[in-house]
């Protein structure tokens, strides 16, 4: 016996949509749970044992005034990295990554926090280059600017190697040059220690996990 | 230089590069089909359009640009070779090969007797979504993708998974009177459902899931979050195109075959 293909359309289209609301009822929840109360358990970062001190320095912000970072961070979790906004790889992923969970804190959380960006790169990015790269990521980010020697004794207080000027590979942009830098993120928690590093290579997925910890901490 | 795209961990860059292997695989099919199809006496227009068609999606898939966006930066680009690798490339391929080279591989070709079993429809069903969940699972990507070998692994699954896939649809040998149209339907509309729990997997879950991806030096446009929702909104839309235009083709020749 032949059954025409309309009856077939409709029995197997009938087939498809059950197949379809079935598994449209295991679509997985979001993959980390992120906000107030997280347990005290062990951060994904690399802990500092001992802790550092909070560096004290003043360097210029994007509108040109003097941030002093231990005063205008005091009792905040504190991410500071130092970078530069021709970087091609490490400082993007970085910024991105952070700013992309900080978004989904709830407000009590992302109030207590704070991201301090830091040039090692002083010469190209001028400080509207800074703000508008740092604005990509997040408005709130404070971009710093300082002499080569300001910043390179800051990183040594947080025994971080001096950048590196690099020749970039071959390109359109006669005189390019590449900054090699520290890739990890330092955080302070509130009480102003350095706790907890983060290296090239940390996920919005660790950041999640960690972030509502080290407030909570 | 390269042989196979993988990802580098450089900057994008729109400079053309080479990757010997991909050229070595197209010459070596081009080859293969020219020989075989020679012997077999003239090949219709059709299959000829058929094959070159089914060659360009591979090329194109693996070679620059896409490929290299592929393997390390972008998971929706990934996605893009993806379904030209397993689903648009694999049933030109097939449909491109002559009756008369058919009837030759069906009655000494070592490949399609080594393919038979994982050609019969049930298995080519579980091979193929087996495949795709495995080479989508993010621990097994992110182990291969950063090497040569292991990229060029997961296309050649991909091919595989396709050829097995689109067999019994395609091509005529071993023949199958059994899983006549009404039978291809079904299967081709199984191969909708089955794809959605890794089209829900990527386009739901919150984090990115890929490191390869989400590490990978930044392309402005879009953030790893954006890049892996379209991938599996890709998966999805994109391989419902092809399948449904499959089944809307089964649909034409059962009908043909009806009215005769």
């Amino acid at each position: 016996m032949h059954r025409s293909p309309a009856r077939w359309i409709g029995a197997l289209a009938l087939a498809a949509m059950a197949a379809g609301a079935a598994c449209s009822k295991g679509a997985p929840a979001r993959a980390a749970a992120v906000g107030r109360g997280a347990a005290p358990e062990a951060l994904r970062g690399t802990e500092l044992d001992p802790s550092w001190p909070k560096p004290d320095f003043t360097l210029t912000d994007t509108e040109g005034r003097p941030f002093d970072f231990r005063t205008r961070t005091d009792g905040f979790v504190t991410l500071l990295f130092f970078g530069y906004t021709h970087c091609p790889d490490v400082c993007p992923v970085h910024m991105a990554n952070i700013a992309a969970v900080l978004a989904d804190l709830d407000y009590a959380d992302r109030a207590r926090i704070r991201v301090v960006f830091v040039t090692t790169d002083p010469e190209r990015d001028t400080p509207e280059r800074l703000r508008a790269w740092l604005d990509r990521f997040d408005p709130s980010f404070v971009g710093l600017r300082g002499s080569e020697e300001a910043v390179n004794a800051v990183q040594a207080e947080l025994h971080l190697p001096a950048p590196v000027r690099q020749p970039a590979r071959p390109g359109p942009l006669p005189g390019a040059y590449a900054v090699g830098h520290a890739a990890q993120v330092i955080v302070f928690t509130a009480d102003g220690r350095a706790r907890v590093v983060y290296p090239f290579g940390t996920r919005q997925s660790d950041w999640a996990h960690d972030l509502p910890r080290l407030v909570a901490r | 230089m390269q042989w196979w795209c993988s990802a580098q961990g450089l900057a994008w860059s729109w400079t053309w590069r080479p990757y010997l292997g991909v050229w070595v695989m197209v010459g070596i099919l081009v080859a293969a089909y020219v020989r075989a199809t020679r012997r077999s006496g003239g090949v219709p227009p059709g299959r000829v359009a058929s094959f070159a068609a089914g060659m360009g999606c591979l090329w194109l898939a693996l070679d620059w640009p896409v490929g290299a966006l592929a393997a390390g930066y972008l998971a929706s680009v990934h996605m893009v070779q993806f379904l030209l690798v397993a689903l648009v490339a694999p049933p030109l391929l097939l449909h491109s090969i002559p009756a008369p080279v058919w009837e030759g591989l069906a009655g000494r070709g070592r490949l399609v007797r080594a393919l038979e079993p994982a050609t019969r429809p049930l298995v080519a069903t579980v091979v193929f979504n087996a495949i795709v969940w495995l080479t989508h699972w993010p621990r097994f990507v992110d182990a291969l993708m950063g090497s040569q070998a292991g990229s060029f692994l997961i296309d050649m699954l991909w091919i595989l998974a396709g050829v097995v896939f689109w067999w019994p649809v395609v091509a005529p040998v071993p023949a199958r009177p059994r899983f006549g149209y009404p039978l291809k339907v079904a299967y081709l509309i199984f191969a909708t459902v089955a794809n959605t729990s890794v089209f829900i997997y990527l386009t739901f879950t919150h984090l990115p899931v890929y490191a390869t991806y989400e590490l990978a030096p930044p392309i402005p446009w879009i953030s790893a979050r954006e890049d892996q929702q379209v991938a599996g909104l890709l998966m999805k839309m994109g391989g419902g195109v092809v399948l449904w235009t499959a089944i809307g083709v089964q649909f034409v020749r059962w009908y043909q075959a009806e009215q005769e």
